[in-house]
């Protein structure tokens, strides 16, 4: 019924153009089939999805679409317009966070080569309006318009990160399985589309800011990312926390709560307690949101991950015990974190002995215990998550968990053991998954290796020559590999 | 954390009081046990922890209950927790009798009442004691349950004898005899009785099973009955560690265990319990009190297979244990005095407590609980780990109250300060907050500082309070919020 009420509209609204015209002739299919790991046995991949959206053919036969389409990828292919030619594609440049996936021909060029590169549009602005292109079965292009209702900080694919996107409201049908799809403005590229709601008839779309900086930072081959700030943050709207601030009421600013070590901030000078008021000349009001003289109110974060690049200077200004003080921002990458916010394209570290499975933790780890992950993950690994910090001692790079225990003649009595963090095994501390299979290699004295951890029994003894004799007949019985390691960088 | 409650206690709904016949009298009359067997009418007052200022909501219901001695009637703690006024009713009468609570043992699910005027009851049998029932045995039990207004009588089988969840407590389990007759909310407190003997105490049924009733054994009778002979009921005992099984093969060896020794693994020991300091980690416990402890933690009394923590189960207070264990391969042995212990209280619900609470300047503290926890869904994984490590590791040895910051009453002054509602407190003024009755002072002290700092474990900035205008604001937000009292330390 839905289906039906949408196609009524798109015929008022939508025109349907022929394959020859602008700006469908920068518009290729994207075809993905993508598979990760399961969360809970890393040794295995879970079944192969499928995802089908667009992309914009840019300079130099690349093709730029969502990170969504690209990540964890096993297969990428490029398809004409009416689906009868194709080629596959390899990643030139992903970035997860800012939701950008930039392709190529992963051999020669096909059909690509004959459709005209598109160019990156100047930046657009609230009622702007814009052209959302989609492609039909038969290769005709069909065309949405739509205005931008607002310019807003979103976060469109990895959570927690947010990047300047046009809020437009269009009436959009989808023709794939996906609203990846590319926005033009005058024939240049405006921004690709990450998703729709139909009820509310408004789109999401990444905006030509970030393309742009995403496609500079791409050019050399070398993709660094965009730069973060590396604080934790509160507004100062309350009057009373705002008195004891000593901040006077004409003035905005940010309270910084937590400095992450090695971070941006960290590397400039800024000190916990500060109070940030400005950063390359634009105050930044007590909500946090500065003025953009073209776009509006905007959100601060947009200041540093978004309008610069990593490696550029840029200043700020911060209320020290009530004074006033400068200082030049350096910006670089967000720092590692002990807890992996995502693990794209990555296929997750795991360490098998003797039936005792030992992984990193991470946030899909925690994901995988359910939609209400932070209320049902173990506590002890939540608390990780929620206070880095306190668990980094010991140059900790990351948490090893035991996650579970395999039945084995090696784990008779512990079938009950699960989700407890390890400190040290025969002695050594666990930094992460290579020191474990380093400290695991050792002989220890008595045959019987000591493994920390921070729950009852609190040291678990695993016999050496058991172990590896169940090692055998894991592998023996179709276990591709008892661990996947990756070297310390 | 909390048990999932899978059982469910018989609520003792309120039936509407319908007038009853009166039978004839003979001239003289012969009672039989079931006589002896009373209605019991509660009326109720449940706190509301959400504003424990208020008198909380007034319900009641009925129950059941026996005569055991001379006024002494016993009956569930769950019939008459709470109550604000108890009303006993004889067999065939419609007469109400004032009684009182003289003992209520909530982990174990029994209460011991008294009424006003013991008169009218003097001729009643009291109910004579059996002992455990064999299974499959035919039982009866005997009460008022809901469906109408006189003596009902089920029969059932015993079909098993178990350690299971007292769910009156959320947090105790004790010897439970299951039947196989649907006993009902009413049935409370009853008799189930086996040859003219009670064999228990009718107290719980399964929400998701038909046909099944759960006793409690004369055993956990008997001992509550002991407990209060002094005057005064002492709770359960617990020995206070936590013990991991010695079945792993590469485990006995770090141990030097030969496959046929004895002994559990000690994982835990309970700081500020009698075992602290005599117990250690690593330790592993070889018998208790002369019974042969197995790797799983098992005992053998008289050709019974138990759970060690039976041994401590039947004790009480001030009881002796000993204890013989090998540490580092050398056999000690120690002498425990068991006492109460408190602080494990945090996990049981609470009845005829108020709930204890300061505000100041809208700003209402409440230490953390298990009845908070029932009206406040704390999500925050600081609250919810200091809950978690308040007994098994010490917590409470640090923080005698978790003190939350549950609500934040609305005025120009807190507008920008619900946020920080169900937060752990940390600090005030630079002062580590460890009970109530401190923060409570704190902002009541004479001379304070231009500025109260609260700081919340786990929160990205303090909560400023400007004391002079916090002060102005406290009487105002009392007063519009109608909290008439402002606090309850204790």
């Amino acid at each position: 019924m839905i289906f039906l009420r949408f196609s009524f509209l798109l015929t008022l609204i939508s025109t349907t153009f022929p394959a020859l015209g602008d700006p469908g002739k920068s518009v290729v299919r994207v075809n993905s089939t993508v598979q990760s790991y399961s969360a809970s046995q890393p040794w295995e991949k879970t079944s192969p999805r499928k995802r089908r959206g667009l992309g914009a053919v840019l300079d130099n036969q690349t093709v730029l679409t969502t990170a969504k389409m690209a990540a964890d990828a096993i297969y990428l292919e490029l398809q004409s317009a009416d689906s009868s030619l194709n080629i596959p594609a390899q990643v030139i440049a992903i970035d997860y966070e800012a939701n950008l996936a930039l392709l190529g021909p992963a051999g020669d060029a096909g059909f690509l080569s004959s459709l005209k590169a598109a160019e990156i549009s100047a930046p657009l602005k609230q009622k702007d309006e814009l052209k959302i292109v989609q492609l039909e079965d038969k290769g005709t292009t069909q065309i949405t318009p739509g205005t931008i209702r607002s310019l807003e900080l979103l976060s469109t694919f990895v959570s927690g990160r947010y990047f300047l996107s046009y809020e437009v409201k269009a009436s959009v049908q989808t023709e794939g399985n996906s609203y990846t799809l590319p926005a033009f403005k005058e024939g240049k590229l405006a921004g690709i589309l990450t998703s729709y709601d139909s009820k509310e008839q408004s789109c999401d779309i990444i905006s030509a800011d970030i393309i742009r900086s995403f496609l500079n930072d791409a050019k050399d081959g070398n993709y660094l990312g965009f730069p973060s700030l590396g604080v934790g943050y509160s507004s100062t709207e309350d009057p009373n926390f705002r008195a004891w601030l000593k901040l006077p009421e004409d003035q905005g600013g940010l309270y910084i709560s937590r400095i992450i070590p090695g971070g941006s901030a960290a590397a400039s000078g800024i000190k916990k307690d500060d109070v940030l008021l400005s950063i390359d000349g634009f105050s930044i009001d007590r909500k946090g949101y500065y003025d953009h003289p073209d776009y509006g109110p905007l959100f601060w974060t947009h200041l540093v991950r978004g309008a610069h690049q990593v490696g550029e200077k840029i200043p700020t200004e911060v209320l020290r015990d009530g004074q006033k003080i400068e200082l030049t921002l350096k910006l670089k990458r967000s720092t590692d974190r002990l807890v992996p916010t995502h693990l794209y394209d990555q296929a997750p570290p795991y360490l098998i002995k003797g039936g005792l499975v030992f992984q990193e933790l991470s946030v899909p780890y925690l994901k995988a215990f359910g939609k209400e992950w932070a209320n049902r993950a173990p506590l002890n690994l939540l608390e990780v998550y929620n206070n880095p910090e306190a668990y980094s001692e010991n140059e900790r790079r990351r948490v090893v968990i035991l996650t579970r225990v395999i039945p084995t003649d090696a784990t008779i009595g512990y079938e009950r053991v699960a989700s407890q963090i390890i400190k040290t095994v025969n002695g050594k501390v666990i930094a992460g998954l290579p020191e474990l299979a380093e400290a695991l290699t050792q002989t220890p004295p008595n045959g019987l290796h000591e493994i920390d951890t921070d729950d009852s029994p609190y040291r678990i003894y695993l016999d050496q020559t058991l172990a590896d004799r169940v090692d055998q007949q894991f592998k023996a019985s179709g276990l591709p590999s008892l661990s996947r390691i990756y070297p310390v960088e | 954390m909390p048990l999932s409650v899978r059982l469910s206690i018989f609520l003792f709904l309120c039936s509407p009081l319908a007038g009853q016949f009166l039978d004839t009298q003979p001239a003289v009359k012969t009672y039989s046990v079931y006589d002896s067997v009373v209605r019991i009418e509660v009326a109720t007052q449940t706190p509301d922890y959400r504003t424990p200022w208020n008198t909380g909501r007034f319900s009641g219901g009925i129950g059941t209950g026996f005569l055991i001695g001379k006024n002494r009637f016993l009956t569930n703690a769950h019939v008459v927790s709470d109550a604000r006024r108890v009303l006993i009713t004889q067999r065939g009468s419609s007469q109400k009798h004032p009684a009182r609570v003289l003992h209520i043992a909530h982990d174990c699910d029994l209460a011991l009442l008294e009424v006003e005027n013991f008169a009218p009851f003097v001729q009643l049998p009291f109910l004579e004691f059996g002992g455990m029932p064999k299974l499959e045995t035919e039982v009866s039990a005997v009460g008022y349950p809901v469906g109408g207004d006189r003596l009902s009588v089920t029969r059932g089988v015993v079909s098993r004898i178990d350690f299971r969840p007292y769910s009156h407590s959320r947090a105790d389990s004790h010897l439970v005899i299951q039947i196989d007759a649907a006993i009902n909310p009413g049935n409370s407190g009853g008799p189930v009785i086996q040859n003219d003997r009670v064999i228990g105490v009718a107290f719980q049924g399964l929400t998701q099973a038909d046909n099944t009733g759960y006793i409690i054994p004369m055993p956990v009778v008997n001992r509550f009955l002991k407990d209060i002979e002094d005057g005064k009921y002492d709770h359960y005992m617990d020995l206070g560690l936590a013990t991991f099984p010695l079945f792993n093969p590469a485990m006995r060896k770090a141990f030097r265990l030969a496959p046929e020794d004895r002994g559990v693994l000690v994982a835990n020991v309970v700081p500020g319990t009698q075992v602290d300091g005599v117990i250690k980690r690593g330790d592993i416990l070889v018998s208790i009190d002369d019974h042969d402890v197995d790797s799983a933690g098992n005992i053998k009394v008289a050709g019974e297979f138990l759970d060690m923590n039976e041994v401590v189960e039947r004790k009480f207070a001030g009881d002796q244990v000993k204890l013989v264990y090998l540490r580092d391969g050398k056999e000690m042995a120690s002498e425990v005095t068991l006492k109460a212990f408190e602080a494990s209280r945090i996990y049981a619900m609470k009845y005829e407590e108020l709930p204890r609470y300061s505000v100041y300047a809208g700003l209402v503290f409440q230490p953390l609980d298990f009845n908070l926890f029932g009206f406040y869904k704390f999500d925050d994984v600081n609250v919810r780990r200091l809950y978690d490590a308040y007994v098994s590791e010490g917590g409470f040895q640090k923080r005698k109250d978790i003190v939350i910051l549950t609500r934040v009453e609305s005025d120009q002054l807190t507008t920008f300060m619900s946020g920080f509602a169900g937060m752990v407190v940390d600090q005030v003024d630079g002062r580590k907050i460890t009970n109530l009755s401190q923060i409570h002072e704190i902002f009541r002290a004479e001379d304070p500082p231009e500025f109260h700092v609260i700081t919340f474990i786990g929160a990205s900035r303090p909560l400023i309070l400007p004391s002079a205008k916090a002060k102005e604001a406290h009487p105002r937000i009392m007063k519009q919020v109608g909290i008439s009292r402002e606090a309850q330390l204790d």
